[in-house]
Parts: C-alpha cells; structure tokens; sequence
C-alpha cells in the first residue's frame, strides 16, 4: 500500500495533476507514512522524471511548470506534518526568489530557471518582471528566502543586477542572501564584477549553481562566486 | 483616419474588449493544448527529419501552413498587460493575404533597396540588415557601423549595434537615459553612413531601444516610409502595450512597421514541430494584428541557446517554406550564431543558418549575432560580410543542394553548440583604420570559403569580386 501511495504521489508529479497530487498528499498522511519520505521517495522521484525528460527535448517548459505546481500542492497538505517531524528543512534545498530585473518585460528564461529550479527541489517565488531591484530583497525578507536570483536579456538592464547587490549592501543585508545573475548578456566577468555569488550559463547550471551556494555553508557575499560558464575566451 | 491606423485601433480595442485570460493560463494551458491537438490533427507529430535538416517537401510545408493558418485564427494573440486575448475573423485575415505589398521599397535615393516578397528557390537575391544589436563601446560605434555598411554590394539595410554608454553614462531600459541614446545613436549612425557614403541607407529603428522610450527619443530622426520600425512580441503569441506603442510610434512617423514574435523549441510550444508551427501562425496574425509591413519572427532552440542546430534549422526551414509557398508576406529571418568573431564556429553556423533561410524563401535577414551577442565589442564588419555573402550567394540553390551541403558541415561545428569559442574582439581582429580583418581573420575567411565552395556552395557566382577585393 505504501509504495502505491508513493507511486501515485510519483504519477500525480510527472502528469502535472494537481488535484491527483493533493489525493495522493492526503493518502500519505491518513496512512501514516513519513512526509519526509513521501517527498524524497515519491514526489522527488517524479521531479526527476519530468527534469530528465526536459533535458533530453521529450517534457517542455509547460510540464516543468505544471510539474512545479504540484509539488508545491505537494508541500501545501505535508507543511504541517514536516514541520511537526521537524523536517521542513530536509524536505527543500531553499527557498529562492527570482524575478526579471527593471526594465526588462522578457520572462521566458526566468521562468525556464524558475521552473527548473522548484523540479529539483527548490521553493521558488517568481516575482515576475520589471522589477525594482530593492523588491527582490524586499521580497526574500518577507518569504524567508536563502537566494535572490535575478535575470535580464538586456545590456541596459544589467545595471539593475547590480543595483540589488548595491541594494544589499546598503541595507546592511549582504551576508543574509546568496544572489545569483543569469540572462542573454550576462557573462562570468559581469557577475564577478558586481559580487554575485553565482552565476550559469543555462538553466540547468542555474540549478546546480544554488545546489552548490545552499549546501555551501558560507556566508554570502564573502566567498569566489560559483561560475558554471562555458565560453571559451 | 488611415486605414492603417483603423486596423490598429481595432486591435487596441480587442486588447480592452477580448477573452480573458492568464499569462500563466496561455502559457502553460492554451499554447501547449492547442498546439498539440493541432499536430495531431494535421499528422505533423514527429515529422522533424534530424537527418535531413532543411525541408525539401512540399507537402509537408503545405501541412504546417492549413495547421498554422486554423491555429491563427482559433487562437489569437493574448495581450499581457490586459490579459485578454486579441482574436481574428477570417475576412481580416484573408484581407491581409490579399492587400499586404509584394514589395517594399527601403532607404532612399542611390541608397534605395527593395524588398521583394520571395518564393523557396528563389532566384532573387535577399536583402542583408547589419548589425544585430551587439553591444559595442561608444568611441568605437562610428567605425565600425561605417565598416558594416562599406560594401554596398553585401549589406543593405542598417540594423546596427547597440551603445554601451551614452555620454560615458551607463544605459539604463525604461530611463531617460535610454530616451537621450535614442537620439544619440541615430546621430551616430548617421555620421557613420555619411563617411560610408551611403547616406539614404534605410534604418530599422533604434538598435539598442530596448523599451518604447528608447525608440520614442530616436524616431523624430529616422522617420518617413523609407525606414523600419521595430516591435518584437513576448514569446509566444503574446502582445503588449509596450508594442503598441512602437506602432503607434510608426504612425505617427510614418514608418514602416517590422513586427517579430519568436517561438522557442522547448518552450510553450513543445517540439520542433510544435515550435514551427506558433511560427507559422504569429507571421499571419502580427501582419493582421499589429498590420506589420514584414514580420521578423523565428525558432530559437531554448536548450541550445541559438537556432543553427538540427532542430532549429529544420523548424525554421519548415516554417519559411509554409509562408513562402502559401501567401506572398515579407519575412525576415534572424540566425542566432553561438561561436564568436575570428572562429570558424560562427562562419560555419553563419553558412548554414543563411543558406537555410535563403533557400525557404526569406526575403531579408538581420545579422550577425556572434558569440551570442554576448560580449561587448564582439562585433567587427567582417561578420556582416560573410554573411552578406553567404545569404545573397544561395538565391538560387535548391533546397536538397542545400540540404546535402548541410548535412556535410553541421557535423563540423555541431558538438560545440554547448560549448561555443567565445572569438575575439573588434580590436583584436580588424583593423578599423584600414577596414580589414586581421591577417589571421582574413585567412580563415579564404580557408572556409574555399572549403564552403568544394562542398557546392556557390559564393563565386555574385560576390566574387567584391570577395577577391577584400
């Protein structure tokens, strides 16, 4: 019975079925099993079906939003029976909040990453686009986030991405958030020179790029940024 | 009142009056939904030939434009900012069909050009719009935009680069800044084009206008039917009022209209397939919507970060093929190149993507991006070049001469497309003094060329001259 429970918490995942998920969550709790391991044995294990999928050009990005979806409805019937088994934390990697810089109205590889991102684990608020740099940290403080993550596709909003840091650093709140940069024009030297504490090329080094800044145990803002940038120069 | 204006104000209305719905609803609901039931419909599932990446048959191009056409008008374009969708009858479309112009002319006086409406095959050779808003170093804009246009022969119209600074000031979108660069790079391009000699060129916008404001500070210098107006739609089939304003702009101004929409392999639209035909649909309904006078709407490949890739080449080749074989609209067809200046990736992605476009009937392009248009100053006019030459050299071909040729050089650079060489800088390989590549530049140009030509490419048949002169 238990591992159907955790095979249709599976299902629910990869057929981006929220009201399936929501049933599936429910059964794990009337029967009793860890959430913990509902999450990590099955909605995680669907997670990684839809992500492979996607990298290998067989799931889209309208799966891996939908798939992100569910896991949040997921976590929605688990919260309270994680945090009772005092597991909220194992339960997701972080909580990141991302968004398009000012200026900017392109939302697509946003929410490519945001959706990547909540696949493999991570709480992920989109804040949307246009947004003011000091909305982002705004918005970290009320989520209780552990990454900024801002994206731009153009050159005249990349001083935006610097704006947050300055943003940061003014605010006396550097050291409390990893912030991380992506985008079309967004190179290494750029998240370098602003003191970002990461920076990927793709979606998918987004990804590992806040995998290795949450499980790093440093302190923002005080450490070489994580680059996963594959131009040759 | 214009017609035009007419046909525009009817679609702002839509924007207020149309179905609701959600940005999120459309992405994740209605675009894949839709899509998919349209691919299934019209047996277009699973028709990408990796093997074969430019479309030689019809049939299928013909399958893809009844698919494009029932999916233009069952869906629509949503507008963001209202979110309510903008719908289309069938007159309106047809209408379109009928009265858009089967040519149009651009620039002025000896500096005029036309831009033909072009079937796949076509003999007529295509026209080159040069640069592709790579960014560049404000001391170095005039140079370089007066080497970009130096062969009257090669490019023709100026898209041009986009300004880093303006007054030593950084560019900030949606700013006053980006209103004093409009006007700022139109003085520039116009300084570049006199030393050129080539002071009628046509001009598509502001390069580096990145909102409304950018392109609203430009327009009072660059206005008139001679010139382009440039609005792109937010991916996929949607519309917002940022573009509006850019049309609205090219009425007041009375310019030409380019309106663009792009459709990502990967994304919204799904597969390759799914990917070509939402192109197939945004080309009708932005000539109808947005009343554009040619559109600029192409696949990129969101996993590859470019479109010179098996999937990307094949959906565009697809997807050109359908409008050019079914109706008479103007197309422009971008190539987004990884590899960087200097490097024999960009020549190779450059050759292929062009030769592509070429041949399935787009009748002007705007290029290059090299390195992604990643790097400042990763721009020099020897890309333009080559791709000039590359574009207008393959009027002619067939889609299978082309289609072998490409299946013997993707091999050449495709396992870089994850991992492009970033090239060199402006300054690192042309001279901008004397208007030539470097040595090193100048012999991989001879290197590739030949090397293109023993394949079957025939760049000896028109540029050859201008070729040997450089």
């Amino acid at each position: 019975m238990k591992e159907q429970i955790l095979q249709n918490l599976r299902n629910a995942i990869v057929e981006c079925d929220i009201d399936q998920a929501i049933k599936a969550s429910q059964a794990v709790l009337s029967a009793g099993i860890s959430p913990l391991e509902a999450i990590q044995q099955g909605a995680s294990k669907g997670l990684d079906i839809i992500g492979e999928r996607f990298s290998a050009g067989e799931a889209y990005l309208p799966e891996l939003i939908l798939a992100g979806d569910a896991m949040k409805a997921v976590f929605d019937v688990l919260a309270k029976a994680l945090a009772k088994e005092g597991k909220s934390k194992n339960a997701i990697l972080g909580k990141v909040v991302i968004g398009t810089v000012s200026g900017d109205l392109h939302d697509i590889g946003k929410n490519i990453v945001g959706a990547l991102l909540a696949v493999n684990g991570f709480e992920v608020y989109d804040i949307g686009i246009d947004v003011e740099p000091k909305t982002f940290v705004k918005k970290a403080t009320e989520l209780g986030a552990s990454i900024i993550a801002s994206s731009t596709l153009l050159t005249t909003s990349m001083p935006y991405q610097q704006d947050v840091v300055q943003y940061l650093e003014d605010s006396g709140q550097r050291d409390k958030y990893y912030y991380i940069v992506g985008g079309g024009p967004v190179t290494a030297e750029w998240a370098r020179q602003i003191k970002a504490d990461g920076h990927g090329y793709t979606a998918t080094d987004a990804v590992e790029v806040c995998k290795r800044l949450a499980q790093s145990g440093q302190t923002p803002g005080t450490f070489e940024p994580i680059i996963l940038e594959y131009y040759q120069g | 009142m214009s017609l035009r204006t007419e046909k525009i104000l009817r679609s702002l209305d839509r924007a207020y009056t149309g179905p609701i719905c959600t940005v999120k609803d459309w992405d994740t609901k209605v675009i894949p939904q839709t899509i998919r039931a349209k691919l299934k419909k019209y047996g277009l599932e699973k028709t990408c030939d990796m093997e074969n990446p430019i479309n030689c048959d019809d049939d299928l191009a013909d399958q893809f434009y009844k698919a494009g056409y029932e999916l233009a008008l069952e869906i629509g374009m949503l507008n963001v900012d209202t979110e309510r969708i903008i719908k289309i009858q069938e007159d309106e479309l047809l209408d379109t069909l009928r009265h858009k112009p089967r040519e149009i002319t651009l620039g002025s006086g000896n500096d005029s050009v036309v831009l033909k409406y072009r079937r796949p095959e076509d003999p007529t050779p295509p026209l080159l719009a040069a640069s592709l808003g790579i960014v560049v170093s404000e001391e170095l804009y005039v140079p370089i935009v007066s080497g970009i246009v130096k062969y009257r022969e090669l490019v023709d119209v100026l898209h041009g680069p986009s300004l880093s600074t303006v007054y030593g000031r950084k560019i900030r979108s949606g700013t006053p800044y980006e209103t004093l660069m409009g006007r700022y790079e139109t003085e520039l391009r116009r300084e570049a084009l006199w030393r050129a000699d080539r002071p009628g060129m046509a001009h598509t916008g502001v390069a580096g206008a990145v909102t409304q404001y950018g392109h609203l500070g430009g327009a009072a210098s660059i206005g008139g039917p001679g010139n382009v107006t440039m609005a792109l739609c937010p991916v996929e089939l949607k519309t917002n009022f940022s573009v509006f304003h850019r049309i609205m702009m090219a009425i007041n101004y009375g310019m030409r209209i380019r309106a663009g929409g792009f459709s990502y392999i990967g994304g919204y639209a799904g597969p390759p397939e799914g990917a070509a035909l939402a192109n197939v649909a945004v080309d009708l309904l932005i000539a109808t919507i947005l009343d554009s006078d040619y559109t600029s709407s192409y696949v990129y490949d969101i996993q590859l970060l470019g479109n010179c890739g098996r999937k990307a080449l094949w959906a565009n080749s697809v997807a050109i093929q359908a409008i050019s074989r079914n109706t008479y609209l103007i197309r422009n067809k971008i190539v987004n190149e990884t590899g960087g200046p200097c490097t024999d990736m960009f020549m190779y992605e450059a050759a292929v993507g062009l030769m592509n476009h070429c041949v399935s009937g787009a009748s002007k392009t705007t290029q290059p991006r090299s390195a992604g248009g990643k790097f400042t100053d990763h721009l020099t006019p020897m890309e333009c070049w080559w791709c000039g030459e590359v574009f207008k050299s393959c009027a002619g071909m067939t889609r299978k001469q082309a289609n072998e040729i490409a299946k013997q050089v993707l091999p050449k650079y495709e396992e870089q497309l994850k991992n492009p060489p970033k090239g060199k800088s402006v300054l690192d390989c042309f001279d901008l003094q004397e208007m030539r590549p470097s040595p090193e530049y100048q012999q991989l140009y001879l290197d590739i060329r030949k090397e293109l030509m023993d394949l079957g490419m025939p760049l000896d048949k028109v540029y050859n001259n201008v070729a040997l002169a450089r």
